[in-house]
């Protein structure tokens, strides 16, 4: 008992019974989930399963119609933006949203633009070219003439520059090829080893999310129906099938019809 | 008025005035051949294609059937020969059963929920010829047990999408078989006619197999004769006083005794549209649509509409609870006064119709069911307050009692005279008494089956010399003639102290409450009674988000605490109408959301109890420690 009230010490982010809505279109129904520090947690499921809204809500751009999302203890429901930032969670929308007239450079300073210690940004900024050389390179182009692999990385990069403790990361993979997915989600990766940063992931794809999750949960119509380490997600039928599209081809060879979920 | 009469007579469906009517039919095809002469291009069935609703006539259906009947024949089918059918429900399953039959062939029904293996033992059981498969989901059942079955000469498909590339000598598609039967047809135009005639109404004509919760499935011999004394019953017990035609929503298997009377042959006797849903799921969107004029459901089913108003209503505004409120008791004291026999006073008739104006039609439009003439239950007993609610809208929901064994056909309640509780009396043509000793209900008629197919020890324990058939149900009958089930002779429950229970009557009373969908009472030889119950997912969804309980997936749902203390709450709710040895003491809750595809459940969605008891043995065992 003891060993596991101390690992719900160490939540820093949960959300209890959030429904969100688009006016009457209710996107998220009732969603809990806790994410514990350090970890890597993501939230796979389909288009409009409400994995965005989950997000949008955590770091203050939607406001819940009920339930509450506390963030280091503290609850920052319905909080501005700007103030969810500065006590260190960062978002990583959904297609990039770099500025494209500004450079690279001033993109990564507005990703800072909460602190002050200018020594830190600029070493954080280091950091940042570390993490992604071909950045440091393009340095003082605009950012709308990267490629959407480099825009994803101006992104991440942007949203470590305000020194988050936690990140969310909405699909980064959205429009990447197969190898450039990979070098970011192995970046991501680093930065969650190396410096610590929690970090909660929207995925669609499944394969990728499970590899590098410590766990997940996986969503349908707003709804939590699965909630399980990564390990014990990537075995669930359901998850092969629906998710990772490993089905067995059956008697014929090419099953088309789809087997009915369970989530079990 | 009880006590006065014998509680073991024999009472006769014809003592209470009902008779069975003289049909101008012996068979299925001829009722059948008859409509189609007398009601022609008039619309006899509507199915979904690609979200828009295609009718079928009369005559468009007869051509189809007898393609289907000629195909079959030209590919080798001879009379006696069995068919079965693996598919939802959908009109190609009834064009292929009006086939089978015109060409006296044997029909039996697959639940398409039934796994390979149960695929193969029905379809040996049976000695099938032909296969008819829906699609390529259940072809794919039949490709794994293939080699098991050589008996099946060849297997036929609905829908070939996904199949264009598929080839294999033993599978044609439902269109191909249709174009050989065209041909066929052109040098033997009177073959289902004659072919027709080679059966006896006597013969056996359909087998239905019951799920049986021990053993294997039983197949039920059905005849003709017995389809159509079923039928004779109708216009004067449960379809008293209502017209013909209308329209009908078919959904349930149409393997079930049930679906295949009400959904089937009953609309071809009554001349109804059948409309058929698009799938399980989508029952409530199509109900909406069609706006039926008769529903025939599962208990489940009407729980379910019960629980949807209710829980539309909580997120109604303050006037509108309100007026429902007050409305609904309106309802009932008008439920009331039916139900006695009683004329409502004019000061209620006025208030009633008011309640209708301001809230109880918009209810019955919400549902899909302002149009309904009357409400048909059976095939699992129903909470007399659901019947009560029903009645309080203004929809009269008639209880039937019947089983494979019997057809379908039994007990009715009568129009003027429902006993919310009680199965009602004996349709026309029927006997019925309580056996002395055991209190097993048990009947005998023209509708009773044939026997169990390749079992004549089963037949012989079922259907004694006498011909009376051995139900299984215990229970009483009244002064009235009314019928009483207490319970499954099999399932009643003996506890270490010696008290005889009846865990139905509990059950029943549990799963009226919205957030239990079903519930197993245990406790033979046992100190005390416990009970696994099946959470209503969307109710206790709702209610846990009401009160910011958090929750991830339904495991972590049934967890909760104060899910728990709720359903411990219903069941103290139940407890105080009961005995104090029949007091259930603990409970467990299942942790998966089953379907139709788990063995926890017959194919109208029940918890098998003896599956239960053993699957969560485990679980049992601790409630006992």
């Amino acid at each position: 008992m003891t060993q596991v009230a101390g690992r719900d010490d160490d939540v820093i982010l949960a959300l209890a019974n959030v429904e969100s809505s688009y006016g009457p279109i209710k996107a998220i129904r009732g969603v809990s989930l806790k994410v514990r520090r350090g970890e890597i947690v993501t939230v796979l499921g389909s288009n409009g399963a409400g994995k965005s809204t989950i997000l949008k809500t955590i770091s203050g751009i939607l406001d819940p119609n009920r339930g509450s999302v506390s963030f280091k203890g503290g609850n920052i429901t319905a909080l501005d933006p700007s103030l969810i930032v500065r006590r260190g969670l960062s978002h990583v929308p959904e297609g990039r949203e770099v500025f494209p007239l500004l450079s690279v450079r001033d993109n990564l300073l507005m990703g800072a633009y909460t602190r002050v210690d200018r020594d830190a940004v600029a070493r954080d900024m280091e950091m940042a070219y570390t993490y992604f050389p071909i950045l440091r390179e393009r340095a003082l182009q605009d950012a709308g003439l990267l490629s959407g692999g480099q825009q994803q990385m101006l992104a991440i990069s942007r949203a470590l520059m305000a020194a988050p403790e936690l990140m969310l990361l909405d699909e980064p993979s959205l429009g990447l090829s197969p190898k450039l997915t990979r070098e970011i989600f192995e970046i991501v990766v680093r930065i969650n080893r190396e410096r610590g940063t929690t970090m909660l992931l929207v995925e669609q794809n499944a394969n990728m999310a499970l590899n590098v999750a410590d766990h997940g949960y996986v969503l349908e119509t707003g709804r939590i129906v699965m909630d399980d380490s990564c390990a014990v997600l990537r075995e669930k039928e359901d998850i092969k099938e629906f998710y990772l599209g490993k089905k067995d081809s059956g008697v014929r060879g090419e099953r088309r019809w789809k087997k009915k979920k369970t989530w079990r | 008025m009880n006590g006065t009469h014998d509680p073991h007579r024999i009472v006769r469906g014809d003592e209470f005035g009902w008779k069975a009517e003289t049909l101008p039919y012996k068979s299925i095809p001829e009722l059948f051949r008859l409509r189609v002469k007398q009601l022609g291009d008039a619309t006899m069935m509507r199915q979904k294609e690609l979200g828009i609703w295609r009718a079928y006539s009369w005559n468009e259906v007869s051509t189809i059937v007898g393609e289907i009947g000629a195909g079959l024949v030209s590919i080798g089918f001879e009379p006696g020969e069995v068919i079965s059918v693996l598919a939802n429900t959908c009109r190609e399953w009834v064009w292929c059963d009006l086939a089978v039959q015109s060409i006296g062939g044997v029909c039996n029904g697959i639940y398409p929920t039934d796994a390979a293996p149960q695929v193969d033992y029905l379809c040996s059981d049976s000695r099938s010829v032909y296969l008819f498969v829906e699609d390529d989901e259940q072809l794919d059942k039949y490709l794994e047990i293939a080699e098991a079955l050589p008996l099946v000469r060849r297997v036929i498909v609905f829908d070939m999408e996904g199949l264009a590339s598929f080839d294999d000598p033993r599978v044609i598609s439902l269109d191909q078989l249709r174009e050989l039967g065209r041909i066929h047809l052109r040098q033997q135009p009177q073959l289902l006619e004659e072919r027709s005639r080679a059966r006896s109404p006597s013969e056996v004509a359909v087998l239905v197999y019951t799920s049986g919760t021990t053993g294997r499935p039983k197949g039920a011999m059905i005849s003709q004769d017995n389809i159509c004394s079923v039928l004779a019953s109708l216009s004067t017990t449960l379809y008293e006083g209502l017209p013909r035609g209308g329209e009908r929503i078919a959904f349930l298997p149409l393997c079930h005794i049930a679906e295949r009377m009400i959904g089937e042959f009953v609309p071809i006797e009554r001349g109804s549209i059948v409309n058929f849903v698009e799938n399980p799921e989508t029952v409530f969107e199509n109900l909406r649509e069609v706006r039926p004029s008769l529903f025939f459901a599962v208990p489940r089913v009407w729980e379910k509409v019960y629980s949807q108003v209710a829980i539309g209503l909580s997120e109604a505004d303050k006037l509108q609870q309100a007026a429902y409120g007050w409305a609904v008791q309106v309802g009932r004291a008008v439920a009331e006064c039916t139900l006695e026999g009683r004329e409502p006073s004019a000061s209620l008739r006025l208030r009633y119709k008011l309640a209708q104006w301001l809230a109880l039609n918009n209810v019955k439009r919400m549902i899909g069911m302002d149009r309904v003439e009357v409400g048909l239950t059976g095939a699992a007993p129903i909470s007399p307050d659901l019947i009560r609610w029903f009645l309080a809208l203004g929809i009269p929901l008639r209880e039937g009692w019947g089983m494979t064994e019997t057809c379908g056909g039994g007990t009715a309640t009568p129009r003027q005279g429902m006993r919310p509780g009680s199965i009602g009396r004996p349709g026309p043509g029927l006997e019925m008494r309580i056996a002395a000793g055991t209190n097993e209900i048990q009947l005998r008629g023209p509708n009773v089956i044939l026997g169990y197919l390749n079992q004549p020890e089963k037949t012989a324990e079922t259907i004694d010399a006498d011909g009376w058939l051995h139900t299984g149900d215990v229970g009483h009958v009244d002064d009235d003639g009314y019928f009483y089930i207490t319970d499954r002779m099999k399932d009643i429950i003996i506890t270490a102290g010696g008290k005889n229970i009846t865990p139905s009557e509990l059950e029943n009373d549990l799963k009226f409450s919205p957030y239990i969908t079903d519930a197993v009472v245990i406790g033979d030889k046992r100190a005390y009674l416990v009970v696994i119950v099946m959470i209503d997912q969307e109710n206790v969804e709702k209610f846990a988000q009401d009160r910011d309980i958090p929750f991830s997936n339904y495991a972590s749902l049934t967890q909760a605490k104060e899910v728990q203390d709720l359903i411990w709450s219903e069941i103290e709710r139940v407890n105080r109408k009961f005995a104090r040895v029949e007091q259930i003491k603990k409970f467990y809750l299942l942790q998966n959301q089953l379907t139709a595809e788990d063995d926890e459940l017959t194919p109208t969605m029940k918890l098998k109890r003896k599956l239960v008891e053993k699957k969560y043995a485990q679980a049992i065992e601790a409630m006992y420690r």
